[in-house]
């Protein structure tokens, strides 16, 4: 019998499958009649957890992080550094929320290795992640480099122990991933709206020319080749919007 | 022979008269059901998603709460024991049956302009209305407001009784408008500034008023502050779909428009914009703006074009029917921002009605703005694009925002 064939077993728990869907309790859509529902007051508003704290990191965790994303965005001619536009906190503060205990995600097994473009198919958190692999950089660091701990090393040891997790060419295994996850969040941090702790006073948007959250550019499409002239805005506001600020 | 002739004769006629008095009845009540649309009675004696008429949810005025009473045939709750004198002593004086005073909440010395016809023909609606057992505790008033007897006082002070008299130098259309105003249309019972003891101040008629943090402005023929400059196909699409060109019904006037106005017939809302386009403003010179350069008004800009512009445009113009114009509005230009202040705070819905039924609605910026955001920006609306009006200040937000949280 080829295996394609639909089996009695397979039919019947189907089936079963079927009618425990449809008599699911609870799966019922809301039906509206007239004028769309309304309420005063109705928002949801971003609720960022305040800062000038760490929620996650440990003082040695928050001390190397800052270090990391201050190499991987230093502090030039075109913009501050990584650190000081307070990536290192909006990484923090993801990794109290959902995303760093992977609470919006499907975490159950099987947890098979999947292609690159799939992302990171582990079993561990972000939150994990950040701290397996944080204990791992700096032990390196103080394995290859003279005791000293990531935060400690000159800017251009720090590169070096940050090319070689890249490259995966160190005893921890998961370096490069590591690598790519610490990369990827303090880019969000740069380029996230001011109010999740990064892109300070919107550093990141000024950088590259972004207008930051607006949703209206009727007075502009026409005006061809001139900049836009507005600055930009942040969810919370801007510092024109107050009196007397320039 | 002839007797029997003149009996079939006989049955004929009663069967003839009872027909007429069935089709007449039925034209009264029919008529009755109109005079409740004009005189919107639903909007207080209806509970939203309650049975019609069983009693309404509290009114807030600023003197306690109130609850409009069932009005509904029921013998034991409603007024189902009442005569036709009991309904129209209650309906044109605010003395209801066994002498109960009611409390001028009730638009009496509105309704006390209507003809005696209408009020009758409005009973013989109330009397086929659904009878539903809910029994109302309408005083709910602190003291001495809680003493019925002292609205003897107020009446003694505020109210004559009078049945509308038609002008006779003016139209039959304008009289009309004028009957449907002053009387079941109560519209000064919102849009008349009121005096210390809650009653009209009749020499302001429809100048602006204030009532449960809402200001309904001035509908006079003020260009400025009224609706001088809406045409009378302006305030008879207003009243008829919610919005017209410039404006959009919200608060309770898209509610009054939802329930009454939309359902009025044509000729008497055109009735109505005759006259309220020959009502005199108070006729005070048009303020001068505030300077561009002013704090509040550089600040308020800025606020505006992150939060405002995209529905309402940079120039103040909005969007026929989905946003109204800021730009020259009389609820922008009033003395009082209160209804301004709480739409930003809240937001608002369009009203709803056959013609328009999309209901587009603002959202609420009150977790966005601060008070002095909202001040600001309220103010740089107050004094662009033409407008003119007085400065909002952080403390009117901050004092709606904490009445509003109640």
């Amino acid at each position: 019998m080829p295996s394609s064939f639909l089996s009695r077993r397979r039919f019947l728990s189907s089936t079963g499958m079927m009618l425990l869907i449809a008599s699911a309790p609870g799966a019922r859509a809301a039906e509206y009649a007239g004028a769309l529902p309304w309420k005063p007051f109705a928002a949801l508003p971003p609720d960022p957890p305040p800062g000038g704290r760490w929620y996650v990191f440990t003082p040695e965790e928050a001390r190397t992080v800052e270090a990391v994303v201050d190499r991987l965005i230093p502090a030039d001619e075109l913009s501050i550094g990584g650190k000081e536009a307070g990536c290192a906190s909006f990484i923090d503060r993801q990794l109290a929320g959902s995303y760093g205990s992977s609470d919006r995600l499907y975490m159950q097994g099987p947890f098979a290795a999947g292609l690159p473009t799939q992302g990171y198919q582990g079993s561990a958190t972000p939150a994990g992640r950040y701290r397996e692999g944080l204990a791992a950089l700096n032990k390196h660091a103080r394995a290859t480099l003279g005791g000293k701990a990531f935060f400690e090393l000159a800017p251009a040891e720090q590169d070096k122990v940050l090319q070689d997790f890249e490259a995966g060419k160190v005893e921890y295994k998961p370096a490069a991933g590591f690598f790519n996850l610490v990369l990827q969040n303090t880019m969000e941090g740069f380029f996230a709206d001011p109010i999740y702790g990064g892109n300070k006073d919107m550093a990141g948007w000024k950088f590259i020319g972004f207008p930051g959250a607006r949703y209206d550019y009727r007075d502009y499409v026409t005006a061809h080749n001139k900049p836009f002239p507005l600055p930009p805005l942040s969810i919370a506001g801007r510092p024109e919007w107050k009196t007397g600020d320039k | 022979m002839k007797t029997a002739a003149l009996l079939a004769g006989l049955a004929a006629s009663a069967i003839f008269a009872t027909q007429g008095f069935a089709s007449d009845l039925f034209d009264r009540i029919n008529a009755g059901r109109y005079q409740a649309i004009l005189a919107d009675c639903a909007a207080c004696h209806t509970k939203p998603g309650g049975k019609p008429f069983a009693g309404g949810a509290p009114l807030q005025t600023p003197f306690g709460a109130l609850v409009p009473s069932n009005i509904t045939p029921d013998p034991e709750t409603g007024i189902g024991s009442w005569t036709y004198e009991d309904f129209r002593s209650a309906v044109k004086t605010g003395i209801g049956k066994d002498g109960k005073r009611l409390y001028p909440a009730m638009p009496y010395p509105a309704y006390a302009s209507m003809k005696d016809s209408d009020v009758a023909d409005l009973w013989a609606y109330f009397q086929k209305v659904e009878p539903v057992s809910n029994r109302v505790v309408s005083n709910q008033l602190p003291f001495p407001f809680s003493i019925r007897l002292s609205m003897l006082g107020w009446n003694w002070l505020n109210f004559s009784p009078r049945e509308f008299r038609p002008d006779p130098n003016k139209t039959a259309e304008w009289n009309r408008g004028a009957y449907l105003v002053n009387g079941a249309g109560h519209c000064g019972t919102c849009h008349t500034p009121k005096s210390l003891t809650g009653a009209d101040k009749g020499d302001e008629a429809l100048r602006g008023g204030n009532l449960q943090s809402w200001y309904a402005p001035n509908i006079t023929s003020d260009t400025h502050k009224g609706i001088g400059s809406w045409s009378i196909d302006d305030v008879v699409a207003y009243l008829k779909t919610g919005a017209n060109r410039f404006e959009i019904a919200s608060g309770p006037m898209a509610e009054a428009v939802s329930h009454s106005t939309s359902l009025w017939d044509d000729a008497d809302l055109k009735a109505v914009a005759t006259y309220l386009k020959d009502v005199k403003g108070d006729g005070a010179a048009v303020p001068a703006p505030l300077a561009a350069n002013d704090p509040a008004l550089s600040a308020g800009k800025a606020i505006y074009l992150d939060r405002c512009s995209a529905c309402h445009v940079s120039t103040g113009q909005g969007q026929a029917s989905l946003f109204p114009t800021l730009a020259k509005a009389p609820v922008v230009n009033s003395s009082d921002p209160t209804s301004l202040i709480r739409v930003v705070l809240e937001g608002s819905q369009a009203a709803g009605t056959t013609a328009k039924p999309t209901t587009p609605a603002m959202p609420s910026f009150g977790w966005n703005l601060s008070d002095s955001d909202v001040a600001n920006v309220l103010t740089y609306v107050r004094n662009s694009w033409g407008n003119a009006a007085p400065p909002v200040t952080a403390g009117q937000v901050k004092d709606l925002r904490a009445t509003l949280a109640r």
